[in-house]
């Protein structure tokens, strides 16, 4: 899932200090499920500004609004017509950075501004509790090293560790970071595998991650004419 | 089990207090008028399913307390009782409600023989429909039973005649002292115009024993010595009294016995202690009043001197029921006793008399039981129609109420389409017992005791031996309610399966599949999942929060308008639950607000998200006092420690836009709202002011 944590509503409201209406909008799903931007955030962040311009006295009306998804173009496709009808001047989206990206692409006039700071991959170690766990880098290699990823998980992203700055299963740079390659070695012990990690994994070729530019997937089922623009052709 | 909200709203499924009741009074939602001070709702309510409430809060079998959920966790809500308080808090407003006059009766003339309750209440739904219907009674009281037998101490007279009066006030014409079937016939009935009749002259005969020497003086018949007892001159018994019989009429003479100046009463019955009839909560009354009682006895025969009953002689009774739970008695020839008594009042059951269908062509079925069809309560002569225990045989009173419905239903469908209407037994469907691991989590709270007299004081006279619930009383026995039924709905379209409901239900009875599940059968209504939803994926059956801001809005902004006063504007969100009378808190709802207090109800303040604390600045209130129950007395595990994190949230929300988070104060009620509420307004909104004149200072 991807894990967000909402800006400060300072800093949102310096976003929009100059609009007279403004939407609110959440996300149903990662947003929601992290406590970041679902509905009860989009009520929290709206009543927040309503009173901050309240106290300057300043004319502003709030709408508040919750799509499913704002990454997919069926769960925003009314929202083009919704904003011009309500002449709102901006919309504040509580969705991950793609959800506002979308939302930037769909609205074109209107301005959209990020009410949340998108995060990583990860997962809810416990209640109230998002741990990173995946760095999306287009080339899986959790086969290799139990499961664990040492992309996501070793700070410096090594394939051979760990390195010298393992102390006790934690990382140099902070004493409540988890060494990803202790946790590795940990794992494989376990599973009886920790011969493998003998084996030296090469230089790994970065161009499946961010690396090599945008990247795109094309599903060929579901979007027969697209294949010839990507990767399912090759 | 379903928690699915879709498959709720096709099937509704009831609180078992509503289903068990036989006129299906929403109890739940009696309860829940009460709490929130709604007491004439709450009379409207009862006197919509039963226009005998005033005697059901006394006197009934209360089905509904039997099967209270809450019984597993500790005790049955004091349901009889809450309908007593709101039948006598409400009496001047029964009275003014009743001025206003029924519908124009325009419409055929039903005679109705029996005024019990099942007669009068056929009378008061026909009446109700624009008939004219005319009571037939043999007695000078209205009443049947109730206004003629049932012992003062129970069920005071005052309190028959209130239900009664409200009946005959909707048009019903009531002719005392006429016995249809001797002063005037059935056909006469007719004759005069009637368009139908209905029977419901109860079961209003004693029934006796055919045993040696039961003819001799001294020996009385239970409806008969009890009616006497009513009567300007009631009757003297002797120092020693046996009362044969162990149901609820034996139970009554026996204490009516002891009231009446006798020493030693003693009842014998054939069942066992067990097995006896009466309600146990009434043997056990009767024992404390000193009447001693002698189960799995049979009377043999009754001894005397010159025709002047001595005693009677009991033989040991075996069994009463055959294999197949039918009365036939066995007894032990060998095991006998010897009793001496003054008096011997028999109390074995009671019967109807049918003098009224004489020469009338009414098929009956033996001599004293009326032919008619359950379903449609017709007789073998069109246009007559029984109901009651005439027809039913023995029943409670809430009973007779329900068949009088029945009636009045059948009648009316007669009536208009000259057809017959089948009405078929109905079971409501309820959610059933609440599940073990659930009841364990659930508070004990223990049931609010009603005064009652001492036995001593009791056996003196027959003033009634209960006072009913005070206000404060009933409200605190209300609170106990579970609220069955009316627990978290979830939208399944917008729920993101997150499992914060699962993590924070104190009951552990949510659940996430796909969506979020709380089963109807499981919830226990307590708000906390959908306060803390991040999708505001959750509803609420009763009590919902999310109208805060659309509620507090404009007298907030009335209050603002009124600007230049020293005095902070403050919203206070208050647990409704530590009212210990409605006066107070209407008062605080008129007084407070022109002082800048605005009070808002809120049965748990746990039940107020983030959103709903902030609402109050969002219309421009200076600060909020939010007032949670008492120390130790809140009815959900881990609602407290709910509220006070999301204080601090709202509190961080405050300080992220440069408000200072000391505008919002946490007070936790001191013995009651009464006690305690005004002082913590008042410090708050001192503290407010100050900080409201510091802060435009600054802004200066």
């Amino acid at each position: 899932m991807i894990v967000a944590e909402r800006k400060p509503l300072a800093e949102i409201r310096g976003f929009v200090d100059d609009y007279r209406r403004i939407l609110i909008l959440g996300c149903g799903t990662c947003a929601t499920v992290c406590l970041a931007g679902g509905e009860a955030e989009v009520k929290v962040v709206a009543a927040g500004l309503r009173i901050s311009f309240l106290r300057d006295e300043k004319e502003v009306e709030i709408l508040e609004d919750c799509v499913t998804r704002q990454c997919e173009p069926e769960f925003v496709a009314d929202l083009p017509r919704k904003v011009q009808d309500e002449g709102v001047g901006a919309v504040v989206s509580l969705g991950c950075g793609v959800g506002v990206n979308f939302l930037a692409q769909t609205l074109e006039t209107v301005p959209v501004f990020p009410g949340v700071n998108t995060e990583f991959f990860g997962a809810a170690v416990e209640p109230g509790v998002w741990l990173e766990m995946c760095a999306g880098c287009g080339n899986c290699i959790l086969h290799l090293t139990g499961g664990i990823c040492p992309i996501a998980r070793c700070s410096k992203s090594i394939l051979n560790g760990p390195c010298g700055g393992s102390r006790d299963g934690k990382c140099e740079i902070n004493p409540e970071v988890e060494c990803g390659w202790a946790l590795i070695v940990e794992r494989m012990k376990k599973l009886g595998t920790l011969d493998r990690l003998a084996e030296i994994l090469p230089p790994r070729d970065w161009s499946t991650s961010h690396h090599g530019g945008p990247r795109k997937v094309i599903h060929p089922e579901a979007a027969p004419a697209a294949i010839g623009q990507g990767k399912a052709e090759q | 089990m379903s928690g699915n909200r879709l498959a709720q709203e096709q099937q509704p499924v009831y609180a078992p207090c509503t289903a068990a009741c036989p006129v299906h009074t929403d109890t739940r939602q009696l309860v829940e008028f009460i709490v929130e001070g709604r007491y004439e709702d709450a009379l409207e309510l009862l006197l919509e399913a039963n226009p005998f409430s005033s005697v059901c809060g006394r006197i009934c079998h209360h089905p509904c307390e039997q099967s209270c959920r809450r019984s597993k966790v500790d005790a049955p809500v004091g349901l009889m009782r809450l309908k007593r308080f709101v039948v006598e808090a409400m009496r001047d407003y029964r009275l003014s409600r009743r001025t206003a006059g029924g519908p124009p009766q325009k419409r055929e003339k039903v005679a109705v023989i029996g005024s019990g309750p099942a007669g009068l209440t056929a009378a008061g739904d026909l009446a109700r429909e624009g008939f004219r219907p005319v009571v037939f009674e043999r007695s000078a009281t209205p009443g049947g039973l109730l206004g003629n037998a049932i012992p003062r101490y129970r069920l005071p007279y005052a309190v028959v005649k209130e239900d009664i009066d409200d009946i005959l006030a909707r048009g019903v014409e009531l002719r005392t002292a006429v016995t249809v079937g001797q002063d005037l016939l059935l056909e006469d009935l007719f004759a005069e115009g009637f368009a139908a009749v209905l029977i419901a002259t109860g079961l209003s005969e004693s029934r006796t024993l055919a045993i040696p020497g039961i003819d001799s003086r001294g020996v009385l018949l239970a409806l008969p010595f009890l009616r006497t007892v009513l009567s300007s001159q009631p009757p003297a018994v002797g120092r020693r009294v046996v009362v044969i019989g162990g149901g609820n009429v034996a139970v009554d003479v026996a204490r009516t016995a002891r009231r009446l100046g006798a020493e030693k009463v003693t009842m014998v019955c054939l069942e066992s202690r067990e097995e006896m009839p009466a309600w146990s909560w009434e043997v056990e009354e009767t024992e404390e009043e000193g009447v001693q009682i002698m189960p799995s006895w049979g009377p043999r025969s009754v001894f005397g001197e010159d025709g002047e009953l001595k005693g009677l002689e009991l033989r040991r009774c075996t069994a009463v029921f055959d294999s197949d739970g039918r009365f036939s008695p066995r007894f032990d020839e060998n095991d006998t006793a010897t009793i001496v008594a003054d008096n011997l009042i028999i109390a074995i059951g009671q019967r109807g008399n049918l003098t009224c269908l004489r020469g009338s062509g009414v098929e009956t079925d033996g001599p004293d039981r009326i032919r008619w069809d359950p379903g449609t309560l017709a007789t073998s002569r069109e246009g007559v129609f029984a109901c009651g225990e005439v027809a039913t045989g023995p029943g409670s009173a809430v009973e007779a109420v329900f068949d009088g419905h029945r009636a009045a239903k059948a009648i009316v469908h007669y009536l208009e389409t000259d057809e017959l209407l089948e009405q078929p037994p109905m079971e409501l469907p309820h959610i059933g017992e609440i599940p073990d691991e659930v009841a364990e989590k659930v508070p004990v709270l223990s049931p609010v005791a009603a005064e009652v007299l001492s036995p001593e004081d009791r056996v003196r006279d027959f003033s009634e031996i209960e006072r009913g619930f005070t206000e404060a009383e009933a409200l605190a026995e209300a609170r106990r309610c579970l609220a069955c039924t009316t627990g978290a709905l979830v939208d399944e379209e917008r729920c993101a399966g997150c499992l914060t409901c699962v993590r924070i239900c104190p009951f552990g009875v949510a659940t996430v599949e796909q969506t979020a599940a709380m089963p109807q059968e499981e919830c226990m209504a307590c708000g906390l999942c959908a306060a803390q939803c991040p999708a505001a994926a959750i509803a609420l059956k009763r009590f919902g929060t999310n109208q805060m801001r659309e509620m507090v809005q404009p007298v907030v902004m009335e209050l603002k308008k009124r600007a230049g006063a020293e005095a902070a504007v403050i919203v206070s969100y208050c647990c409704l639950f530590e009212i210990t009378g409605r006066d107070f808190i209407r008062r605080a709802q008129e007084e407070y607000p022109p002082r800048g207090i605005v009070p808002v109800l809120v049965p748990c303040v746990a039940r107020l998200s983030v959103a709903d604390l902030l609402s109050p600045f969002e219309v421009g209130a200076d600060g909020l006092v939010v007032i949670g129950c008492s120390e130790g007395s809140c009815l959900y595990p881990t609602a407290e420690q709910r509220v006070m994190e999301r204080i601090r949230r709202a509190k961080g929300v405050l300080a992220e836009i440069g408000l200072e988070s000391e505008r919002i104060d946490y007070w936790r009620t001191e013995r009651s709202a009464e006690a305690s509420w005004t002082a913590f307004w008042e410090l708050s909104q001192r503290k407010l002011s100050r900080i409201r004149s510091a802060s435009e200072e600054r802004r200066r």
